[in-house]
């Protein structure tokens, strides 16, 4: 192994020397903190290594990675929400103190999928890569093994996974048997007679199913509500935010690196699905009385607007496209994070707080808590001053100029009622109640310190956007500076 | 000829297959599925691909299968047990099985009389698949540990019996 691929790699080998590093320790000596505080600096030792890696970028290590600015730049958003996630498994877990510990081993495997996700140039890796991510994520949700709803979600997550990942796989045969070759590089080089290739294209359509079932994108978000309803708060949001971002930004780099944008049946597929999960999220949604539903239809809703990005820049420029998805999952991950982290806050492992009726009068029970919880659902809404406002006005601006006017009106339609059932929670949550009855929230340091510094970002993302939108868009065009075999000059 | 054999495996796996699935009973269930998985066995054996064959019949048909059979016998404890595992050894049930393994055992007869001239794909050697392993996918090698890791640790969470209180 040369120093350059060590160099490449380092991100990985430390995470996993890390999960390896918590196993052990746990092995040694059953600590909650001492797990917590390894986990904690296993993320930020990998977080350092990012710039190292990037020394050496774009870089293929043996032909299955492919380290680029692109995938780094989800990498430390991922290590950052990972270290959001344990901050709020510290405090979420707080009051169970037998064996709960392997909740940072899992932690750490999942972020390691993620970024093998992310990273992957070769469909093995991505096969393996959403296996480490989705097999460390059922023990997750299915964490509180007491309580019968967390299994339950587990059993549906580890179900339809599983279902999800044969389609994958046979898509992958499929794809494999008729171009022969598995290289997300070679598979784009063929990719110029892909529409007379009918298997391989048939191939392309079982990955975008199963792609769409990580994304909980419409016909495929059946399991979205249940299992983000029954899975412990912080692992909702581990499950909103990395594992849905790390899906999609692969999505980008697979269906781009194959050209599979070329296909005009491609991109009406994707822009259907697109303008049936908006719908589809922001309608159910207005139904329910569960936060974490309520929730779970929203990012169906927020993944829908993110396929309208996708489809209406990829119709513009090849770098808007990744800008835009590099941003708008930045501002959607800090904001579900938020989101989900005020839910976590105050709930703890006995008790999920996720009715409507949990919210009512927070706003006079605890100030701040309810401040940062409304920040964000306003943040989801779109509303300006916060970084979801910016993230939407990339797809709006995006799908304006593409000229693809049935998205757009989708996107306002969907905004529209979207603006409704958010205000919904935040009346609620100011509703004056007679407080004397209700215990104050007491807030643990550690969720405390992450919900502060994530609406810290929020707000600042959404009033000064400028650093976020240039680290969004030195994410070049993928693999354009790839070492070798650039084949995107065809238009 | 080779042609024919693969269809003719090709056919005794969908068949097993779709018997495996409209099966009421899981016992009978299985002992399709392993004609099932000793079909496409010899269908990566007519390939060239030796080794996955050895390891498809040795790993999928005889492990995970033995492993599916113990846990179908440890679920069902009670009192009507007995009788139910005399129901599901009742004569008659193995006919299907036996044809379809009998036709699988033609083949390998056939294959082995006429002394190993393949023309269909190319032949690949455990020596080649570990050179590849250990090559260009040791990263998924790796990684597949990782993957074992995270599966090891939350079967073990899942499956650790319950304290009360503590």
């Amino acid at each position: 192994m040369t120093a350059d691929a060590f160099a490449a790699l380092l991100p990985f080998i430390v995470l996993s020397a890390a999960a390896v590093a918590v196993m052990l320790a746990i092995a040694i000596r059953r600590s909650f903190r001492l797990a917590f505080w390894l986990t904690a600096g296993g993320l930020l030792v990998t977080l350092a290594t990012l710039p190292c890696a990037l020394s050496v970028a774009p870089a293929y290590v043996t032909g299955l990675l492919l380290v680029d600015a692109y995938g780094l730049f989800f990498h430390a958003l991922f290590l950052l929400a990972a270290l959001a996630v344990a901050l709020l498994c510290l405090a979420y877990f707080r009051r169970r103190d037998n064996e709960n510990e392997e909740i940072f081993v899992l932690l750490l495997t999942s972020t390691l999928g993620a970024l093998l996700l992310v990273s992957s140039a070769h469909l093995a890796m991505f096969f393996l890569g959403l296996e480490v991510l989705t097999i460390s994520l059922f023990p997750m949700i299915a964490y509180s093994v007491r309580a019968s709803r967390p299994l339950e979600a587990g059993i549906k997550y580890l179900m339809l996974s599983g279902l999800a990942s044969s389609f994958l796989m046979f898509g992958m045969a499929l794809v494999y048997g008729d171009l022969g070759v598995l290289s997300f590089e070679q598979i784009g080089a063929s990719g110029a007679e892909l529409g007379q290739k009918p298997l391989a294209l048939a191939g392309l359509f079982l990955i975008l199913a199963a792609i769409g079932f990580k994304l909980s994108l419409a016909p495929f978000h059946l399991w979205t509500p249940d299992v983000y309803q029954g899975a412990p708060a912080p692992v909702t949001a581990f499950l909103a935010t990395v594992s849905k971002a790390s899906v999609f930004a692969l999505l980008l780099r697979f269906f781009t690196t194959v050209h599979a944008e070329r296909s005009e049946t491609f991109l009406c597929v994707l822009g259907l699905l697109a303008v049936v999960s908006i719908l589809a999220g922001n309608l159910l949604a207005l139904l329910q009385d569960s936060l974490k539903r309520l929730l779970a239809y929203s990012s169906i809703a927020h993944m829908g607007y993110l396929m309208v990005g996708f489809v209406a820049a990829g119709l513009l420029r090849r770098d808007l496209q990744a800008e835009t998805i590099a941003f708008y999952l930045a501002a959607y991950t800090l904001t579900s994070l938020a989101a989900f982290g005020a839910i976590s806050a105050i709930s703890d492992d006995a008790r999920e707080s996720d009715r409507l009726s949990d919210y009512t009068g927070l706003f006079w029970r605890s100030p701040w808590l309810a401040a940062v919880l409304m920040l964000s659902l306003l943040s989801l809404a779109g509303i300006p001053l916060t970084v979801g406002f910016v993230g939407k006005f990339y797809v709006f601006a995006a799908g304006v100029q593409a000229e693809t006017w049935p998205l757009v009106t989708t996107v306002v339609v969907g905004s529209g009622i979207g603006i409704y059932y958010y205000l919904r929670v935040v009346l609620a949550m100011i509703r004056t109640v007679d407080t004397a009855f209700l215990p104050a929230q007491s807030l643990h340091p550690a969720a405390g310190l992450v919900l502060a510094v994530l609406a810290a970002l929020v707000l600042g993302a959404g009033l000064f956007p400028q650093t976020l939108i240039d680290a969004a868009s030195q994410t070049p065009q993928i693999s354009a500076g790839a070492p070798k075999g650039n084949r995107h000059s065809a238009p | 000829m080779e042609l024919t054999l693969f269809y003719l495996s090709a056919l005794v796996a969908i068949a097993a297959t779709f018997m495996v699935v409209i099966q009421c009973n899981t016992v009978h269930a299985l002992l399709y599925l392993i004609v099932s998985l000793l079909a496409s066995g010899f269908i990566f054996y007519l390939l060239g691909a030796f080794f996955a064959a050895v390891l498809e019949v040795i790993i999928y048909a005889g492990a995970i299968i033995v492993l599916f059979v113990f846990v179908v016998m440890m679920l069902n404890l009670g009192s009507k047990t007995i009788e139910q595992e005399k129901q599901w050894l009742c004569p008659g049930i193995w006919h299907g099985p036996a044809a379809l393994c009998a036709i699988l055992f033609a083949e390998l007869l056939v294959t082995l009389m006429r002394s190993g001239a393949h023309e269909a794909g190319r032949i690949v050697e455990s020596k080649t698949l570990g050179i590849a392993l250990f090559g260009p996918y040791l990263l998924a090698v790796e990684t597949a540990s990782m993957l074992l890791l995270a599966g090891l640790v939350g079967a073990y969470h899942l499956g650790r019996p319950l304290r009360s209180g503590s």
